[in-house]
């Protein structure tokens, strides 16, 4: 079986779909994030897998510099969830509506 | 630098010199707002009495052109119309910065809005281009809001301060709407007012665009006045308001509306008028009765004198619907009593607020046996407010009542029964509860103004209606020319008195 | 030289008024000084006018509007002629015996500067009614004696009866001068001036003009003035609550001046009224006169009995005014305001010192026996009232004799109503007379009174001398030249005059001096010696109906609660619920509404956002896709 271009973005889509359903149905935080965090490894996904058949190397280079954002998204986010959790023993959305009217 | 120019820069310079000044030399602030509020009035008084009444141009013009591509222009002036409005405006503004001793708080501010809405007064009052004539008016307007919303009194406060702000933003975007197409139907290149006069003077606008253009001026300038039934801003607006700025917005600010009528919806839209005042007239019942019907029932000696003061507009709306030179001419003299008597009222009222911490009145009575002086100043402040001869007041209703009768002897009836019953019974139970009966006992510490400078605004705004209710020559003279004018645009004829009715056999 | 002295006479009083307010109004002795003098000085030069016989205008322009063909014009002038002459002198003749008497009566009251710049204010006012020139300048001064009456009526404004009655007065006063500003105005629109010299000429010029329906309608509201300010019946109320000012300013303004400014308004333009106005006036006054003397025998307070008198009599000069025809002679209304005013301030004054003998006690029924303790008071007050009833030689008598010879050449119905009321006079004012100043006494308070000081009894004395003697001063032919129909030759000698008016108009002369003897002898009957009023006991009902005058007050009550204040109470609903409430209230509500309903979508759930956003991006793409 040949792989092609549609295959890689098969999965990217579905691995997308995922990490949506993910971000919109799970509760606790952590798990939310790390849906996030499929959602953007599907977009890295295509984005290379376009590299590819397209000898092009643009796409990688994004990919690059998507990876070294999420590394410092994830530290900062990681860290805000953790500071949430100290305060207030929970990481589950529907407890944390201080801000909400 | 002209006098008109300096006499409205006086106060933003002050405005500028107190911004500069750092915020621990209070007295400063007030020493500065006195002074260059002085000036003001010292220069209005030169210009005033130094107008050559009779003489139908504009006088004391100054003209410095600034957007040429738009030809808007800093274009001062006064003539019959604005000269007294003038002279009041700077008489108001100087007793209420006199009166402002009662703000103990945060001074710098409110001497600084103080005089920028005093500035903005003057200079929409004595601009002859339209874009500087609305530009100062919501200029002086701002303060307004902020001075209320930040210094204001009672639990009402801000819902007064947002039906207030939102009523008259309403009545100036209305009047914008109507300038703008004014502009637009009249097919003008300029905002000089003079010039669009005469423009439209020899290329009048469509009837069809009049007869749309003049009822939203109407109305927006209106809302500005208080016109039934868009008036209930007002009482609520000035019990909540600091004292100086009740004084410098009832008695001055809101006059720009009546004002802006007489000087450009009417030359400019003498077809428009025709139509529409007649619906004035009868609008103008709804001020002068059914308001002085509501002061009848008012318990708060703050509302009652809003109240009032609401009624008393339904007379100038009257003289301005009336378009004879008599009616007119009353209109203009009843702006600059009522000025002077709205801002005399709401000083008085202020002060017994001061001293008493309330102005309702079913808890007052005899005071005036403890305020020998504010509570005489009371009493004259109403008997002004019910039309007393020897006030200005008077000279100007019974001009109302004289130029209306030909062409609304109905209303007239009725303006009478207002005028003199309705108002004297309002103000006469003001008296009757406020002043008379006896002295209930917790006011028995209740002092007096002390000195000449406390007494000194009341002096000057009550010698202000006086002097012109004795001598309104002083006045008439001066507006004559231009109220001629006025009603001979809108009328087309040169008989302008609407005098004599035929006798029937 | 006597071209200042007009302008003297009218502003010394304002003067005074003014310097009294501004810097003496602390200082007792300074202010009657300035406020005494200023009407002594007006009086003096009212003599010295009327002594050179100085006739004609002089005016200056007040406002002045013109488009170049019609004009409105307003002055502010001085006319001097027969009527204003003689006002004047009355004005301040009167006025300077009561301001010397105020002097005296007020001392101890801690207000005096306030009490005599009010008064000087109101003979100002005053003088200027009597000097106008034209309409709108007599409302000028017409207004400002309503509001110097308002200050003097509540000058104790810390009693609630003195402030009430100040209010009601000038708002009673308010609805006639309503209907007198609509006349104003009315007569202005259709003859296009104001002025009484040209209005007047106008009429001579066309005699039609007086029979136009229209200016028919101005008579009858310039009267509507008139009523207020005289105070005639139904505008009657406010005079006797005015007796809750000091009694001086009774004696001034609501018995011998300001109450007959109507009369004298209605003498000055006498010449434009038509005959149903006439007629109307003369009905008016003629109900009042009766209406007023019945209430007068049913009163206890002594103040109030005058005031009920006073109103009576100037029904009887209105009644007269109405009497006189289209272009006839109403100068025995002003012979009657004229003689009126001397013995009706005497008598108040008289009342006066009794009040203050007996500590402010006002209720005859606790006096008694007071001839012998307070002789001079006594005797000026017995002068007073012979005048009042109208018994010759008494100054009265001429006066009530013209206006019943008047009312007996023009209408019987309306004579026969004059002679009970002279009747009814006398009988009430015995019945004050035996029950006050003689008889038993009825307290303890008698016991320590005792005779006025000088201040106050010179005054008295003064005013006696005019109200025994002026019917003899020949005031009535001066009053006829003014109105320019040839009154017959005057009778020389003290005797001739006496008699002429029974040779005249026995009829009247007869009459009035039957109800006199009539009335006496029905209050000697009841009152002599007697310690309690016996006529409740024998009418009944209608004793309290007097004493209660006819309920006009509560009826007035009910009809003002019914109308205009149940109006005020509609609009202030209006305006709170409707129009500050529902249209005000309701836009913002419902534009807060919206926002609320919006709201609902916001939940603040960043996951039904996501969940939004790619449903969104899902309908976009399909969009994108299908097309």
């Amino acid at each position: 079986m040949n792989v092609g271009l549609e295959h890689y973005l098969v999965v990217s889509a579905l691995l997308f779909a995922l990490g949506l359903l993910g971000v919109i149905v799970r509760r606790n935080l952590l798990v939310i994030y790390m849906s996030l965090e499929l959602m953007l490894n599907a977009a890295n996904l295509a984005l290379v897998a376009f590299s590819r058949f397209n000898h092009n190397l643009d796409g990688q280079v994004m990919v690059f510099f998507i990876i070294t954002v999420a590394a410092a998204e994830v530290a900062v986010g990681l860290a805000l969830i953790v500071a949430l959790y100290r305060k207030r023993e929970t990481a589950h959305v529907e407890d944390l509506t201080t801000m909400k009217f | 630098m002209g006098l008109l120019s300096f006499l409205i820069l006086c106060p933003f310079a002050g405005a500028v010199l107190i911004a500069l000044t750092p915020r621990s030399f209070n007295v400063l602030f007030r020493l500065i707002a006195l002074l260059t509020t002085f000036l003001s009035f010292a220069a209005a008084t030169w210009v005033f009495f130094a107008f050559h009444p009779g003489a139908t141009h504009v006088q004391f013009e100054e003209f410095c052109p600034w957007v040429g591509a738009l030809r808007i222009g800093w274009h001062l002036g006064v003539d019959g119309l604005n000269v007294a409005l003038v002279f009041m405006a700077a008489l108001v503004a100087f007793a209420a910065a006199c009166c402002s001793w009662e703000i103990k708080e945060r001074q710098k501010e409110f001497y600084l809005l103080l005089l920028v809405m005093t500035g903005g007064i003057l200079g929409a009052f004595a601009s002859l281009d339209l874009f500087f004539f609305y530009f100062f008016h919501e200029l002086a307007l701002v303060p307004t809001f902020i001075m209320i919303g930040v210094w204001g009194r009672g639990e009402n406060r801000n819902y007064a301060t947002f039906k207030m702000t939102i009523y008259l933003s309403l009545g100036a975007l209305i009047a914008l709407i109507g300038l703008i197409a004014l502009y637009v139907a009249a097919g003008a290149r300029t905002f000089d007012i003079p010039e669009l006069t005469r423009d439209v003077a020899a290329r009048p606008i469509a009837a069809s665009a009049q007869h749309w253009i003049f009822p939203l001026l109407m109305f927006g300038f209106g809302i500005l006045v208080s016109l039934w039934p868009f008036h209930t801003w007002a009482p609520l607006g000035y019990g909540a308001a600091p004292t100086p700025t009740a004084m410098l917005h009832a008695g001055v600010l809101k006059k720009f509306g009546l004002y802006g009528l007489l000087r450009i919806a009417l030359p400019l839209l003498p077809e428009g008028a025709q139509r529409w005042l007649p619906v004035l007239a009868l609008l103008c019942l709804g001020n002068l009765l059914y308001c002085g019907l509501v002061a009848i029932r008012q318990k708060n000696l703050n509302l009652l004198i809003g109240n009032s003061s609401v009624a008393h507009m339904g007379f100038v709306f009257l003289g301005i619907a009336s378009l004879s030179l008599v009616g007119v001419t009353g209109a203009v003299v009843v702006m600059v009593a009522h000025g002077l008597l709205a801002a005399l009222a709401f000083a008085l009222s202020g002060y017994l607020q001061n001293q008493l911490g309330t102005l309702e009145m079913e808890q007052m009575g005899g005071l005036l046996r403890k305020l020998p002086f504010v509570g005489t100043l009371l009493a004259l402040a109403m008997f002004a407010g019910c039309g007393l001869p020897g006030f200005a007041n008077f000279a100007g209703e019974v001009m109302v009542l004289f130029g209306a009768w030909g062409g609304h002897t109905t209303v007239v009836v009725l303006a009478a029964w207002a005028a003199l019953i309705v108002g004297a019974v309002y103000m006469l139970r003001a008296i009757r509860t406020v002043l008379h009966g006896p002295l209930p006992e917790k006011w028995s510490g209740v002092a007096d103004a002390p000195h000449a400078w406390r007494k000194l605004p009341f002096a000057l705004l009550l010698a202000g209606l006086l002097l012109f209710g004795c001598v309104p020559r002083l006045l008439t003279d001066r507006i004559q020319p231009a109220a001629l004018t006025v009603v001979r645009a809108v009328n087309g004829t040169p008989a302008a008195l609407m005098a004599t009715t035929q006798l029937p056999r | 030289m006597t071209g200042i002295f007009p302008w003297l006479i009218l502003f010394l009083p304002l003067l005074a008024a003014a310097g009294i307010t501004l810097f003496a109004l602390d200082h007792r002795a300074v202010s009657a000084r300035l406020s005494i003098g200023a009407v002594v000085i007006s009086f003096a030069l009212s003599v010295a006018l009327f002594v050179h016989g100085t006739r004609g205008e002089t005016r200056f322009n007040w406002i002045s509007l013109s488009d170049g063909a019609a004009s409105w014009i307003v002055d502010i002038g001085l006319r001097l002629d027969p009527l204003s002459l003689m006002m004047l002198l009355v004005v301040t003749g009167v006025g300077s015996a009561i301001h010397i008497y105020s002097y005296g009566y007020m001392h101890d009251d801690p207000g005096v500067g306030r009490y005599f710049a009010g008064l000087s204010l109101f003979t100002f006012s005053m003088l200027g009614i009597v000097l106008a020139t034209n309409f709108l300048m007599l409302f000028i001064f017409w207004e400002l004696v309503g509001v110097s009456s308002w200050l003097l009526i509540g000058f104790w404004f810390e009693r609630p009866a003195a402030a009430d009655a100040a209010k009601k007065a000038f708002l009673t006063n308010r609805v006639g001068d309503f209907g007198f500003l609509l006349g104003i105005i009315l007569v202005w629109a259709v003859l296009g001036t104001m002025d009484f010299g040209q209005l007047q000429k106008m009429m001579a010029a066309n005699p039609a003009l007086i029979g136009n329906s229209t200016i028919g309608i101005a008579g009858f509201l310039i009267f509507c003035g008139a009523a207020g300010k005289s105070a005639q019946f139904p505008l009657h109320v406010w005079l006797p609550d005015a007796m809750e000012g000091p009694t001086p300013v009774s004696a001034l303004i609501h018995a011998a001046t300001m109450v007959a400014a109507g009369v004298y308004m209605l003498c000055r333009v006498h010449f434009m009224l038509a005959a149903d106005a006439l007629e109307f006036i003369a009905w008016i006054g003629g109900i009042t006169a009766l209406l007023a003397a019945l209430m007068a025998i049913q009163q206890n307070d002594i103040k109030r009995i005058l005031a009920y008198s006073t109103l009576s009599q100037l029904g009887y000069m209105v009644m007269t005014v109405g009497l006189s025809g289209v272009g006839g002679n109403p100068s025995a209304a002003m012979f009657h305001l004229t003689t009126h005013a001397f013995f009706k301030a005497l008598l108040f004054l008289g009342a006066g010192s009794v009040i203050l003998a007996l500590h402010h006690e006002q209720d005859i029924w606790k006096m008694g026996g007071l001839s012998k303790k307070m002789p001079v008071t006594f005797w000026t007050f017995m002068i007073a009232t012979l005048a009042l009833c109208g018994v010759p030689p008494f100054s009265g008598f001429f006066s009530k004799d013209e206006i019943l010879a008047t009312a007996q050449r023009t209408s019987p119905a309306l004579f026969a109503l004059g002679v009970a009321v002279a009747g009814l006079t006398t009988f009430y004012m015995f019945r004050l007379i035996f029950v006050a100043f003689t008889g038993p006494v009825k307290s303890q308070l008698p016991d320590h009174a005792h005779e006025s000081p000088a201040v106050i009894t010179l005054p008295l004395v003064a005013l006696a001398v005019p109200s025994l003697l002026a019917g003899f001063w020949g005031i009535d032919r001066f009053y006829a030249s003014q109105f320019g129909t040839g009154e017959a030759e005057a009778a020389t000698g003290w005797v001739a005059q006496l008699t002429a008016p029974f040779a005249h108009a026995p009829g009247a002369a007869f009459g009035g001096l039957a109800a006199v003897v009539i009335g006496f002898l029905a209050a000697f009957a009841l009152y002599w010696n007697k310690v309690q009023d016996p006529l409740p006991a024998m009418l009944g009902v209608v004793a309290r109906w007097l004493r209660d005058r006819f309920y006009f007050d509560e009826l007035y009550a009910k009809l003002i609660a019914a109308t205009q204040d149940a109006l005020a109470t509609l609009a202030d609903f209006v305006d709170r619920w409707l129009i500050a409430g529902l249209f005000v209230k309701g836009t913002h509500g419902s534009v807060e509404l919206t926002g609320r309903l919006l709201r609902l979508v916001q939940t603040g759930n960043l996951q039904t956002y996501s969940l939004m956003f790619v449903a969104g991006v899902a309908v976009l793409l399909l969009f994108m896709l299908i097309r």
